[in-house]
């Protein structure tokens, strides 16, 4: 920025990249027909010519491989005596590079590969290296780079040659090579490299200084600046001895993608300046692969371990300011605060945001800078750590700035980042903060409800966003939109209530037209540039396929078993689908997921999540993968009982061990406490309660749904120890709250719950009108299922009444069972059965004699899926109805079975507490 | 303290060591101190009179504090500095590589002394073995510019000179020099705690030789670690301890301690600019511009520290001045960075900024580090509307010294001159942070708070209150008190507010509109209250402006005595007499 300093894009020339040239001339000798001496085929050559060319683009390191890495990568390459002649040659020729005239020398030579403007003509067998290609630019990049060093850049140029050597000399000696004349001439040379040696006045210390280096360096394994408290830090990584058994052992390790990124550079920060960054694209490339890597799953980089990689960094390319921005993203996915504030704040004071990671490159030449993508940033990174209010403080402000820079796509991502905030965090009351700011509502001039105003920037941000092309915001935002569609109805809530017309309702053909306008990105995407990160991981992972056999690597058929992570990795690059699509992509079957199961259809809910759970996996977060995960153990919780929920449970946390703790730790606690209540373990569903308002109140910023959650949970717990009022009261503040927050999904379940108190507390009379405007909230947003649950409770309210609202009770219980039939868990299905028994049985006119069979199939329908989910309480119920139909038709025998099952349960109920739960222990 | 002669006998014998060790810039610290002893009455020699600088009237006129000498404990039990004149053996090659090193040929210089082993030798070869990598450090660092900008490269000689430095360490054979080389070179390996225990053994056997303290200050960053350094008393234990306080930010207490140091140095060029630095730092300019002025007289071809000479001539917007001064050390130096910014600084005051910024450049092309000249770069950029550029600057002077709360102060300044006031308040309150007694930077902080975007009246009441707390010399804070708290309807608050702002303005006689303001508002409020003889005495005051408030004074008058024929009439009836 400002023009102080020259803008970074220069290339430098370095050891390696001579070593690169070397190999380069070997690939292509000058003037050559077909194949050069060692290669026997075709393929072999290609191969070497690949190896090239992802040694110029990977991005799996910042620095450069010294030359043991180099020559152990050749080897790699290929197994026969054809690397070792390459390594010999590369090692020879390297070593002849001994005074400042032999690379003069050397670079003249290799301008002979390179082919003339008119490459046309030349014979079609004949190699020689485009001027175009990506090889023959990097080449073209060196012989320029050396051309305009100095004399004093040759020198150094020479004598970090000279190092690059010995550091390889030293650090494997018995190094096998076929021709023994090679290795003394080679030593020879080193003898002479000291002879020649420009830099150290007092010769006879070279040699002992260099050891010194040495010393130096197994002594204090890294940075010598990093302070001990921080190194003590640092325990996930062990620092790698200086053999080539460990450095091949690390690079295996290596090989997982989610293996430590960082422990492969945490090489000895050499005093005598031999470290050297790679080009700035493979730096750039680098950190951005980190940067996915960290949005992927922040807890699979360590932290100090990258901030390590990012000091050194930050020490050899101090005008690389991105650095800063990914010390703040490793920061902030490792909850540090000030780091991340600190962080933040450097990067856009460095850059004026004109390198953000996530936006498109500036338009023309701004002279401002554009530090409201700064204010952007901040505004979500408070968010991030649960700063609602700071957060909307500064996204107002972002959209000031962005509206007087003019800057739309700004723009648009910060109304996409308010809307989210809204969403995620109930304000109750933010009239003020964004009315005086956003001119759309101060030109209306009247207060708008949070949701109205949520409403008005989801629209503005599509139509922002359609407009600028952003594929990406406009998918995200119809998700934004389908998530508002499913939880909001249509017209403004003025007069919402259970009183108001049936056409306030949310529209599930919106939500899901939404949906399918976001998944269109997937054809539409394809415009925009992402080559860079693409070439470059896929440069990476050939390379971290090295050691497989040779073979057309494309279609890698022979190890499709062994190493599977990577040969999905590695095939899956090329369908050059960039991560963020995929993600979006995945979030929208998530979202899929939810409004089906709001909607009620369970089947359909557990297909999409099934789908993100296997074909986004790789590519969305880990916490969404979590979710899917979550969403199909509830499945299997409801419709196959606990058992089987819990052994998936522990697959899930196997995998998700280190990642969104809270998403699984969750789910266990709502299990174990269903389980508990089913069971009759009052005491332990209380303290699993207990546990589930500890999570309510987390460090990063309170969740609404997680609150909600726990309090729903809470009152539930104290209805099963029939403490009615307790319950009811708990459970008419979680109303008011979830009221105010204007969370109308969990309004309608709140009622119910109230409806179930009095009911249970025996005043059906009370509990009517609840169970009435749950229903109607149910109808409002198509809550199919919960309505469907509601109207059971109708029907046991009106039982309850007397015998002579049976009719009607049966008349509501038949009028849902198609539901509840269809799409009902394990719970919901043998209540209805019950209520249905019930109804038939206090029916007057309902004669047992001639219909038992109706009744006694109801119930045995009910019993057997209440032994599944060991639900005592009304297991025992249904075994109780069972015995006394027996009883009435005389049937002694089965009359005595029912009753013995129904001791059994009851015993079970009461004796629950001497009994050792085995999952007690899970927690 | 001891007596002077003591003093002087020691500063001499320590000079010839400190110079045949060729620790030049020690050496001549010490030989300005050994001059700047005050000569006694009885001994005036007419040689010595030209350091006898006018009776040191000013100074007198300025000693705020007569200070309670802080007592020193016991006598310096160092005694004066004898070292045997050791290695007249290995002599003739000591002079060769001596004679070598004062040419700057340090590698040559070290190779002479290869075989020595006498100390002073061994001592003389390691200091110019890192002399020379430190020279080429520095040369390193430009050729080896990286597309990226520049990398800092290593001065080589340290893990030789480390391993040497120790070996003798453990041997015991090392001298007081010795042991300053290998501080050094600890500092700059990073391990900071053994560096600091090496220099205190150092400073401890031989105090005199000033570069072991300025190294040793530096390693002393926070208070804590400074109390925890365990020091020998000797006077040299006092101007250390001057310095560090200084660079603690503990002003007053630094300043205390060169009053004390004046009665024995009383004629020191030193003393006479740290305590200049001291009072800038308080912003005592007057006194600041007197120091300088006598230090120009007595060594006019100083260019060490004049920048803030300039500093305070820019503030005190004396053209002549800065140009005179600028024209004097651009003809000593024109290579200082200190010259370029007084040149800086003279342009920046002719509204000249590109020129301005060009000098600064250079300043910083001279010394990357220059951490003064980052800042007014920045402020320089500010004035050019260029805010990117400016935040860049600041932004390097914050990642030279994370404590100039100047520069943070500027980052505020430039964010919220972008429209961004909640972004800027983050830098804000770093700097209130780090100078939390200064009234502007409360002030600026207030400002942000009060704009139009963000309207957070309550936290601005806070800063201003703070500002009015810390001696707010454009006296805003109380005005601002006053102002918010009408708006936000607190008319107590308001209407004491006004009446402490009226009665400061009354002390320093200053007139203008804001006085009108606060009569007015007077007026009224004591009018409401109906304390009508108070209400009185302000609109009998506003009667002597002109101008439309005089009108509203005189209605006010008119109304209050229509209304007060009316109560007394009402008294009467209540309370016959």
């Amino acid at each position: 920025m400002s023009g102080i300093f020259k803008q970074p894009g220069a290339f430098a020339i370095t050891p390696h990249k001579v070593s690169v040239c070397i190999l380069l001339k070997i690939y292509a000798p000058p003037a050559q027909i077909s194949l050069p001496f060692p290669f026997s085929s075709v393929a072999h050559h290609n191969r070497l010519g690949l190896f090239l060319l992802s040694l110029t683009k990977s991005c799996d390191d910042i620095l450069e491989p010294k030359l043991d890495e180099l020559i152990h990568q050749l080897r790699m390459m290929s197994q026969n005596w054809m690397s070792t002649w390459i390594i010999d040659q590369l090692m020879t020729r390297l070593s002849s590079l001994s005074s400042p005239d032999d690379l003069f020398n050397f670079f003249i030579d290799i301008r002979g590969i390179l082919g003339g403007p008119d490459s046309g003509a030349i014979e079609d067998d004949q190699i020689i290296l485009d001027l175009n290609s990506n090889l023959g630019i990097f080449l073209r990049r060196c012989v320029l780079a050396f051309n305009l060093l100095s004399f004093e850049g040759v020198c150094h140029l020479l004598t970090n040659i000279g190092i690059y050597c010995k550091e390889e000399f030293s650090n494997c000696p018995p190094y096998e090579a076929p021709s023994l004349d090679d290795s003394s001439s080679n030593l020879e040379t080193y003898s002479e490299y000291e002879n020649m040696d420009l830099e150290n006045f007092v010769y006879e210390k070279v040699s002992e200084e260099i050891e010194a280096r040495k010393e130096a360096n197994e002594r204090i394994p890294f940075h010598l600046h990093v302070p001990n408290t921080l190194l003590s830090l640092v325990d996930d990584i062990d620092v790698p001895v200086d053999s080539a058994a460990s450095k091949q052992s690390e690079k295996v390790r290596v090989a997982s993608p989610y293996g430590d990124p960082s422990s492969n550079m945490l090489r000895d920060d050499d005093p005598s300046g031999a470290v050297f960054l790679r080009t700035n694209w493979q730096v750039q490339g680098y950190l951005q692969e980190q940067a996915d890597i960290i949005e992927k799953n922040g807890g699979a980089v360590s932290l100090n371990g990258f901030e390590i990689v990012l000091r050194q960094l930050r020490k050899l390319a101090p005008e690389l300011h991105r650095v800063h921005f990914l010390s703040y993203l490793n920061s902030l996915s490792h909850d540090d605060y000030i780091a991340a504030l600190e962080n933040l704040h450097c990067y856009f004071d460095y850059s004026a945001g004109t390198e953000g990671l996530d936006f498109v490159p500036p338009a023309g030449s701004n002279s401002f800078g554009r530090y409201e993508v700064a204010l952007l940033c901040l505004g979500m990174m408070h968010f991030h750590f649960g700063h609602p209010k700071l957060a909307l403080e500064v996204l107002t402000e972002a959209v000031r700035v962005s509206q007087q820079q003019s800057n739309d796509t700004c723009l648009a991502y910060t109304l996409a980042a308010i809307s989210n905030l809204l969403f995620e965090n109930g304000i109750s009351s933010t009239a003020r903060l964004i009315g005086s700011s956003y001119s759309l509502f101060t030109s209306i001039g009247i207060s708008l409800s949070v949701q109205q105003q949520l409403f008005v920037l989801l629209r503005g941000s599509l139509k922002r966003a359609e407009s600028l092309k952003l594929k990406r915001l406009v998918a995200s935002n119809h998700l934004a939109m389908a998530k508002f569609d499913l939880t909001h109805v249509q017209r403004p809530l003025l007069s919402f209530g259970p009183k108001a017309s049936m056409k306030l309702s949310t529209c599930p053909v919106n939500v899901c037209k939404e949906l399918r306008l976001s998944s269109h990105l997937i054809s539409d995407f394809c415009n925009e540039s992402s080559a860079m990160t693409i070439d470059g991981a896929f440069s990476t992972a050939w390379l971290r396929n090295l050691p497989k056999p040779t073979g057309s690597l494309l279609l890698c058929p022979e190890n499709g078993s062994g190493s599977s992570s990577n040969v999905s990795q590695f095939c899956a690059q090329p369908t050059s689908i960039p991560g963020s699509v995929m993600q979006v992509l995945g979030s929208s079957y998530l979202l899929r997921a939810t409004a089906w199961e709001l909607y009620g259809s369970t089947p359909l809910a557990r297909i999409n999540a099934l789908v993100h759970a296997t074909c986004f996996a790789d590519a969305s977060s880990s916490s969404d993968t979590a979710l899917a995960y979550v969403k199909l153990i509830q499945h299997l919780a409801v419709f196959k009982g606990y058992k089987e929920a819990f052994s998936a449970l522990k697959i899930a946390e196997e995998k998700f061990l280190s990642v969104s703790k809270s998403q699984i730790l969750l789910l266990k606690l709502q299990l174990l406490h269903d389980h508990a209540l089913h069971r009759g373990h009052l005491k332990l569903a209380q303290k699993l309660c207990d546990e589930l308002g500890v999570l309510a109140s987390p460090v990063t910023g309170v969740d609404m749904n997680l609150k909600t959650e726990a309090s729903l949970r809470h009152a539930r717990t104290l209805l099963a120890a029939n403490q009615f009022r307790e319950a009811a009261a708990v459970a008419h503040s979680l109303f008011c709250m979830c009221y105010k927050y204007n969370l109308q999904v969990e309004n309608a379940s709140v009622l119910l719950l109230l409806a179930e108190i009095h009911k249970k507390s025996g005043n059906a009379v009370l509990g009517l009108p609840y169970a009435l405007a749950s229903l109607s909230f149910c109808q409002s947003f198509n809550l199919d299922l919960l309505k469907a649950s509601a109207t059971l409770t109708l029907a046991e309210l009106w039982l309850s009444l007397g015998s002579s609202h049976a009719t009607r009770a049966l008349n509501l219980v038949h009028g849902a069972f198609p539901m509840i039939l269809g799409h009902g868990g394990l719970e919901l299905r043998s209540r209805a059965y019950i209520v249905e028994a019930k109804c038939y049985l206090s029916d007057t006119n309902f004669s047992v004699f001639e219909n038992y069979e109706i009744v006694i199939d109801s119930l045995r329908q009910a019993s057997d899926e209440l032994q599944l989910l060991e639900f005592h309480e009304l297991a025992a119920e249904a075994f109780y109805l069972m015995a006394m139909v027996y009883d009435k038709l005389g049937q002694l025998e089965k009359r005595e079975e029912a009753a013995a099952s129904f001791q059994k349960h009851i015993l079970a109920l009461q004796n629950n507490k001497n009994e050792d739960d085995p999952l007690v222990g899970v927690l | 303290m001891s007596s002077k002669e003591s003093c002087r006998s020691e500063l001499r014998i320590a000079i010839r060591q400190l110079s045949d060790r060729c620790l030049y810039t020690a050496s001549k610290w010490e030989a300005e101190q050994l001059v700047g002893i005050e000569q006694d009455p009885a001994k005036f020699t007419p040689s010595n009179t030209r350091f006898q600088r006018g009776s040191s009237s000013i100074r007198r006129k300025y000693r705020t504090h007569e200070i309670a000498a802080t007592p020193i404990a016991g006598v310096s039990y160092v005694a004066t500095p004898v070292m045997e004149e050791d290695e007249l053996v290995d002599g003739d090659f000591y002079l060769l590589a001596k004679s070598y090193f004062d040419c700057r040929e340090y590698k040559r210089a070290a190779h002479v002394l290869r075989d020595q082993t006498g100390r002073k030798s061994v001592f003389l070869r390691c200091y110019a073995l890192y002399l020379a990598g430190e020279k080429r450090k520095e040369e390193e660092m430009i050729e080896l510019e990286g597309p990226l900008g520049k990398s800092d490269s290593v001065n080589r000689e340290l893990v030789s000179l480390e391993r040497e430095l120790s070996m003798l360490c453990k041997n015991g054979t090392i001298d007081p020099f010795g042991l300053y080389l290998y501080g050094l070179v600890l500092k700059q390996k990073g391990s900071e705690n053994l560096a600091r225990t090496v220099l205190v053994e150092s400073v401890n056997s031989y105090p005199w030789n000033w570069n072991a303290w300025t190294e040793l200050r530096s390693l002393c960053s926070t208070i804590d670690i400074l109390n925890t350094v365990n020091l020998n008393s000797h006077w040299m234990k006092d101007f250390f301890l001057a310095s560090a306080y200084q660079e603690l930010r503990m002003h007053n207490e630094s300043l205390s301690k060169y009053e004390y140091l004046l009665g024995t140095f009383g004629n020191s060029n030193y003393i006479q600019a740290q305590i200049a630095k001291a009072q800038y730092s308080l912003r005592e300019f007057d006194q600041v511009e007197a120091l300088f002025e006598e230090l120009m007289r007595s060594d006019p071809y100083r260019v060490e520290d004049m920048d803030m000479y300039s500093n305070v001539l820019y503030a005190k917007e004396s053209f002549s001045a800065l140009s005179y001064l600028a024209h004097r050390v651009f003809m000593t130096d024109k290579y200082r960075p200190e010259s370029c910014c007084i040149i800086g600084n003279y342009y920046s005051l002719k509204g000249q900024h590109e020129k301005s910024v060009m000098y600064f450049r250079r300043a910083l092309k001279l010394n990357k580090n220059y951490l003064s000249a980052w800042t007014l770069m920045g402020h320089e950029f500010v004035e050019m509307k260029n805010t990117p550029a400016a935040v860049d600057a600041y932004r390097r002077a914050v990642d030279v010294d994370p404590c100039d709360y100047r520069a943070w102060y500027g980052l505020g300044q430039a964010y919220e001159m972008m429209g961004m006031p909640f972004y800027a308040l983050h830098y804000f309150q770093k700097s209130v942070f780090l100078q939390p007694n200064d009234s502007r930077l409360w002030i600026a902080m207030a400002q942000c708070y009060e704009t139009e975007q963000l309207r957070m009246l309550d936290e601005a009441i806070k800063c201003y209150k703070r500002a009015a707390a810390c001696n707010d010399r454009e006296a805003i804070a109380l005005y601002q008190l006053a102002k918010l708290h009408a708006e936000l309807g607190h008319p107590e608050e308001a209407a004491s507010y006004y009446k402490k702002d009226l009665e400061r303005m009354e002390d320093e006689e200053r007139e203008g509109p804001n006085m009108v303001e606060a009569l007015l508002y007077l007026a009224r409020y004591y009018k409401l209250q109906d304390r009508f003889e108070e209400a009185e005495v302000y609109c009998t005051r506003l009667l002597d402006y002109s101008g439309p408030e005089r009108e509203t004074a005189k209605s006010l008058l008119r109304g209050m005595r229509s209304s007060q024929s009316i109560l007394p009439s009402m008294d009467v009836e209540r309370f016959p007499p």
